[in-house]
């Protein structure tokens, strides 16, 4: 039951990164991922500034060149750093900033285990 | 300017007073068998020299008095009245003050309250209370006085960001304190009852009520920021994941578990030692906000002015404060593991255990993402950003199981239950997953994630429904929490599965026409307003079924010199018409962003029965007694 449960949640995670890439409008998709560098906690594609609509239009003609999304991506952390993408790429910086919650939520369950008189 | 001198010498006076209640209190703790009448009177002296030193600089504000620095670079002659008054606790130095005024507001309402408790808890309370007030006045005094003198006397003052200048950021603030200042005395509360060994269910019952508050003004405090976000910041969202929201979330978060836990304390006298962390963790995090609000650490609207002094102050005071409370714990908590009584399975203690599970996960997925960025920076000086898709991803998939078990564990006994009806419960799950289907499936590409999660939240909100015919039931305010939080899960889904936006440049006399839609530019007048220059856009919109006329508007500000964008919403309960303009340089055109925004209207109503639910807990001390 227990492994049945995780299996289900680990496929959940999967089909959430799934729904995400079949949205219709590419150019929304990536700017709404993409901060806007001058303003404050805002995303490009949620604000107005100088800043956010020239970049709008170079995500445009990215993609009317043909390059896909995460080849944009890897276009402007190149030029702006990765400090531009809102969801944060998975490599050797953000290990723990993807695992240690899902850590912590294990060790919970461990924690469930070990107090609660699962027999009847 | 003598306001000024009066406030700065009751705030000195008020600090000295927290060494007369310590000495009084220390003298007291083992003397006599009654509580000395001198602490209680000496704490109303305290409440009501911060009270004047606050009105002080109220009245500061009122007069524009510039020789006062705080009021000359927040304020300015031309502002309304309202703004100059609110505008004393739209800073750094008068939002402290505030802070410290709850404080001593706290402590003194905690004295008149808790008379049938025992006595040595009360004083150490209130000592442990008057260690954070000394900290909140050195604070206040040595890096933040609001009432510094300036020489010569500025003819004018700097404005407040116009952007704060709204009635629902006006009164945000006070009440996000109201909750965050009341857990320190649920902080206090806790290690004073484990110093003398009173973690108990009456301690449990009588700390319950200020749970309960801290909770409700925490949640309307929430609230309040999200709607002003939602039409004041122009986008039309009301929650980012911004590290300033976080910082409020996260207390949230931890006082809901303590919520939860304290009823099993009072019941079953269980989980001693996880409420004392509870509480002392609720308290940090409120700390933790301030330090990384107040710090410049963390940069938004809320950063007023950054000094790292400051910080450093906050964090070296937070440090002390949870030393001293670990300490604490250590030394005088004495764990009772021998006569501990099992938890069955099937009862409302593993409910409320996977509740708490659940909750610290959902914490440490926020505080991860608002602090790891930081550390990152700090240790490889790279900078990464945690934005929105960060926490869906890792917060959505747990929230289907958290709301199935949200619906049932009510449902349990204590100590041990039956589950009745078994499978009513899973055709009602099925029957909820399939309803949902029917709904999203001509919407979304993602069919199966979002019939489940939709799924799940109609579950528990059909079960809660359900729960209200049930006869003779006792827990009323606990069902129409639950069934608050549900609809509030259900309108945020179907609000941004179901949301329309257009984007568009208009100049004035365009119309834009998109299928049944079309959005027509009639006018823009200009008016001269008291601190402003309004730009009022008229436009009519016709959809399918219905005619509108939206009113968006620009303000060009004075002092300081800033344009805002003021959302013209028309509201109805099943959708909110939205539509922003702003200008854009060197060009005539206008860009106009019209959005149609279902639910929004549930998403407020929603997190008010949540309160109401804590509200009413709150005043029925009856619960399943």
């Amino acid at each position: 039951m227990k492994t049945l449960k995780l299996i289900f949640i680990i496929f959940l995670i999967f089909s959430l990164n799934y729904l995400k890439a079949n949205e219709t409008d590419l150019q929304n998709k990536i700017t709404k991922n993409l901060r806007c560098l001058i303003c404050q906690g805002q995303s490009v594609y949620d604000s107005d500034s100088d800043f956010a609509i020239s970049l709008k239009l170079v995500v445009k003609k990215k993609i009317n060149d043909g390059l896909s999304e995460k080849e944009i991506y890897d276009f402007l952390t190149e030029k702006y750093g990765e400090w531009i993408l809102y969801d944060p790429k998975f490599n050797k910086n953000t290990y723990i900033l993807w695992f240690l919650p899902l850590l912590i939520f294990l060790g919970g369950a461990i924690v469930f285990k070990k107090l609660i008189n699962i027999k009847k | 300017m003598l306001s000024s001198v009066i406030g700065y010498y009751s705030l000195i006076f008020g600090s000295f007073i927290s060494l007369v209640i310590i000495f009084f209190s220390v003298q007291n703790f083992k003397n006599s068998k009654i509580l000395d009448s001198k602490i209680l009177l000496f704490s109303f002296l305290q409440l009501v020299l911060v009270f004047v030193s606050f009105l002080c600089l109220i009245i500061s504000f009122v007069n524009s008095d510039f020789s006062n620095e705080t009021v000359f670079n927040n304020s300015h002659t031309t502002k309304p009245l309202f703004y100059k008054i609110t505008g004393t606790w739209g800073n750094h130095e008068g939002s402290l003050l505030l802070w410290l005024l709850v404080l001593t507001l706290f402590i003194f309402i905690f004295l008149v309250k808790s008379k049938s408790q025992l006595k040595k808890y009360r004083i150490l309370t209130v000592i442990f209370q008057q260690v954070i007030i000394i900290g909140f006045f050195t604070f206040l005094i040595k890096t933040s006085n609001p009432f510094n003198y300036l020489f010569p006397i500025p003819k004018e003052g700097l404005g407040l960001n116009p952007i704060l200048q709204d009635p629902a950021l006006a009164i945000h603030p006070p009440i996000l304190y109201l909750g965050y200042v009341g857990s320190s005395i649920i902080f206090s509360s806790a290690l004073a009852a484990t110093t003398v060994n009173y973690i108990n269910n009456n301690w449990a019952s009588h700390i319950k009520s200020w749970v309960l508050t801290s909770w409700i003004f925490l949640t309307l405090g929430i609230l309040l920021g999200s709607i002003w976000a939602y039409y004041e910041l122009g986008w039309g969202g009301f929650w980012f994941w911004d590290p300033v929201e976080n910082v409020s979330l996260m207390p949230w978060l931890a006082l809901t578990t303590l919520l939860h836990c304290i009823l099993v304390l009072e019941k079953r006298s269980l989980f001693k030692s996880w409420i004392i962390i509870l509480s002392i963790a609720t308290f940090a995090l409120s700390m933790c906000g301030t330090f990384l609000v107040r710090s410049g650490i963390l940069n938004s609207v809320h950063t007023f002015a950054n000094d790292p002094e400051r910080g450093l102050f906050i964090l070296f005071f937070l440090f002390l404060l949870i030393s001293i409370s670990i300490l604490i714990f250590l030394v005088f908590h004495k764990s009772d593991n021998k006569k501990l009584s099992p938890i069955f399975f099937l009862s409302k203690e593993t409910s409320i255990v996977i509740n708490n599970w659940f909750m610290m996960y959902f914490l440490s997925v926020v505080l991860i993402g608002t602090v790891y960025p930081i550390f990152l920076e700090a240790i490889s000086s790279q900078k990464i950003s945690v934005g929105p898709p960060f926490y869906n991803k890792l917060l959505i998939p747990f929230l289907i199981p958290f709301l199935i078990f949200m619906a049932i564990g009510p449902r349990l006994r204590w100590i041990k239950s039956e589950l009745k009806d078994k499978l009513s419960l899973v055709a009602l799950l099925i029957i909820s997953v399939l309803f949902s289907f029917l709904i999203v499936r001509n919407f979304n590409t993602n069919y199966l994630l979002n019939s489940i999660l939709i799924g799940s939240a109609f579950y528990l909100f059909f079960i809660t429904v359900q729960d209200f015919f049930i006869k003779k039931n006792k827990r009323f305010s606990q069902n129409i929490a639950h069934f608050g939080f549900s609809l509030l899960i259900l309108s945020i889904l179907l609000n941004s599965i179901f949301s329309t936006e257009i984007i568009t440049n208009l100049k004035v006399g365009e119309s834009y026409i998109e299928d049944d839609l079309k959005i027509e530019f009639k006018d823009l007048d200009k008016e001269n307003k008291k601190n402003y220059i309004s730009f009022t856009g008229t436009f009519y919109i016709k959809d399918k079924s219905s005619n509108n006329i939206l009113n968006p508007e620009l303000r060009i500000y004075n002092q300081p010199n800033i344009i805002t964008s003021e959302a013209d919403i028309k509201i109805t309960l099943m959708q909110d018409n939205f539509i922003t303009i702003n200008s854009v340089k060197n060009e005539d055109y206008f860009n106009v962003r019209y959005l149609v925004k279902p639910f929004m209207l549930w998403i407020w109503i929603s997190v008010l029965l949540v309160s109401l639910g804590g509200l009413i807990s709150l005043f029925n001390k009856k619960y399943e007694k």
